[in-house]
């Protein structure tokens, strides 16, 4: 029956009124696969944005990602790296949206992505900022459902308090899908790369992730610490197992799990200011 | 760890975050993590115009604050489903003990 799901992908996926990728990072990313054009060159394109080069300026310079005092686009750029001003490009862009739609929702996204970031570093991973993004974004599917489905949101939240189940299993029962589900199709239409669309998919699923197994696994231990933490609102009441296949992938421990939640604990008194800085 | 208004610090509070002039994120910290207040210091902040410091522990309580009694029910209840799983049941554990330990050996206001 798989009826009522592809109905709704249709509506879910109306191009019309889905939000679209602004067009800087089409064009940044044409310019970054070309070798030979200059930071500068991109700074420009990026400055060309205002409302997007407050953003990454504000976001170079919140304690989140450590550094102070970043003025220029082009000094952000030299800074924290191309990838890196991409990556804030895309995840700010997006939280245009998720902002105004939801306070709780942005914070438990930020402080994903924030959580994440910890964790790749004390695991020396490669693409630390990419998985950082993952996590920033892991969630977006929430995001499309609320805005293109608010009727089945109150339905889902409801079902969610009376017969206390998890937000999955909710939409499973309203919509026939999840955000999960959802946040791969968007994947698709924006055209995100494997390394940000296999955590958006499956980081309730880790066994599911092929390629990117290892960013997966990663969010999907973010994901739950935040929501143990009761930072933000996920929407979950209740946390969620850590998967057997994410906890051998990283090949955690007991010792190196208590680290992570010190670290990570620690930096969300910041994202918190942050988060509140940011609404002001 | 606990943010409190500069108005409610008092010596002996240990400063838990690097403070900035002017309540900034910015430039070279006026005090640093770690630091114990003294009366002289709190005026240099002041002075400094900072209005907002992060302190370890839990030292000042107001209306609505949770009590470590009502915190680790909160967190039992968010765990409620996940309990019997032997991962998940270790980062409850961390969890516990981290909120003991952070509201300090005072901290343990009890419910009332
Ligand atoms: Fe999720
Ligand atoms: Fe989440």
């Amino acid at each position: 029956m798989d009826d009522k799901r592809s109905e709704l992908k249709k509506i879910i996926m109306d191009t019309k009124t889905l939000p679209t990728l602004p067009g800087v990072i089409n064009k940044l990313n044409m310019l970054s696969e070309n070798e030979k054009s200059s930071v500068q060159e991109m700074a420009k394109i990026v400055s060309s944005d205002s409302v997007l080069s407050a953003r990454i300026l504000r976001l170079a310079n919140s304690p989140s990602y450590g550094f102070y005092r970043v003025s220029t686009i082009s000094n952000a750029m030299i800074l924290l790296g191309v990838n890196v001003v991409k990556s804030l490009a895309l995840s700010s862009s997006i939280f245009e949206i998720m902002e105004k739609n939801s306070v709780g929702l942005w914070e438990h996204s930020l402080a994903v992505g924030v959580a994440s970031n910890i964790i790749a570093r004390k695991l020396a991973l490669s693409e630390c900022e990419e998985i950082a993004t993952a996590g920033l974004l892991h969630d977006i599917g929430k995001v499309i459902i609320s805005l293109k489905c608010s009727e089945a949101e109150t339905a889902i939240l409801a079902a969610i308090r009376e017969q206390e189940i998890y937000m999955r299993e909710a939409e499973q029962l309203v919509l026939d899908t999840d955000h999960a589900e959802v946040g791969a199709w968007l994947s698709k239409s924006w055209f995100l790369p494997d390394k940000l669309s296999e955590p958006i998919s499956f980081h309730h699923n880790v066994i599911q992730s092929d390629t990117h197994r290892v960013k997966t696994s990663v969010v999907h231990i973010a994901d739950i610490i935040i929501k143990a933490s009761g930072f933000g609102n996920s929407g979950d009441i209740f946390v969620p197992k850590i998967q057997q296949a994410a906890w051998d992938c990283l090949k955690l421990s007991q010792e190196l799990l208590a680290e992570m939640v010190e670290d990570i604990e620690d930096k969300l008194i910041e994202v918190k200011n942050f988060s509140l800085e940011i609404q002001a | 760890m606990q943010k409190i208004p500069l108005m409610l610090a008092k010596a002996d509070m240990i400063i838990g975050r690097d403070v900035f002039r002017g309540d900034t994120q910015v430039g070279i910290p006026v005090c640093g993590r770690g630091t114990v207040l003294t009366d002289s210091l709190i005026d240099r902040l002041e002075r400094l115009d900072v209005q907002t410091i992060i302190v370890e522990g839990h030292p000042v309580w107001e209306d609505g604050d949770l009590s470590l009694d009502d915190m680790l029910l909160d967190l039992s209840r968010r765990f409620d489903k996940v309990k019997d799983d032997p991962l998940t049941a270790r980062l409850y554990a961390i969890y516990k003990a981290n909120l003991i330990k952070s509201m300090g050996d005072d901290g343990g206001r009890q419910a009332e």
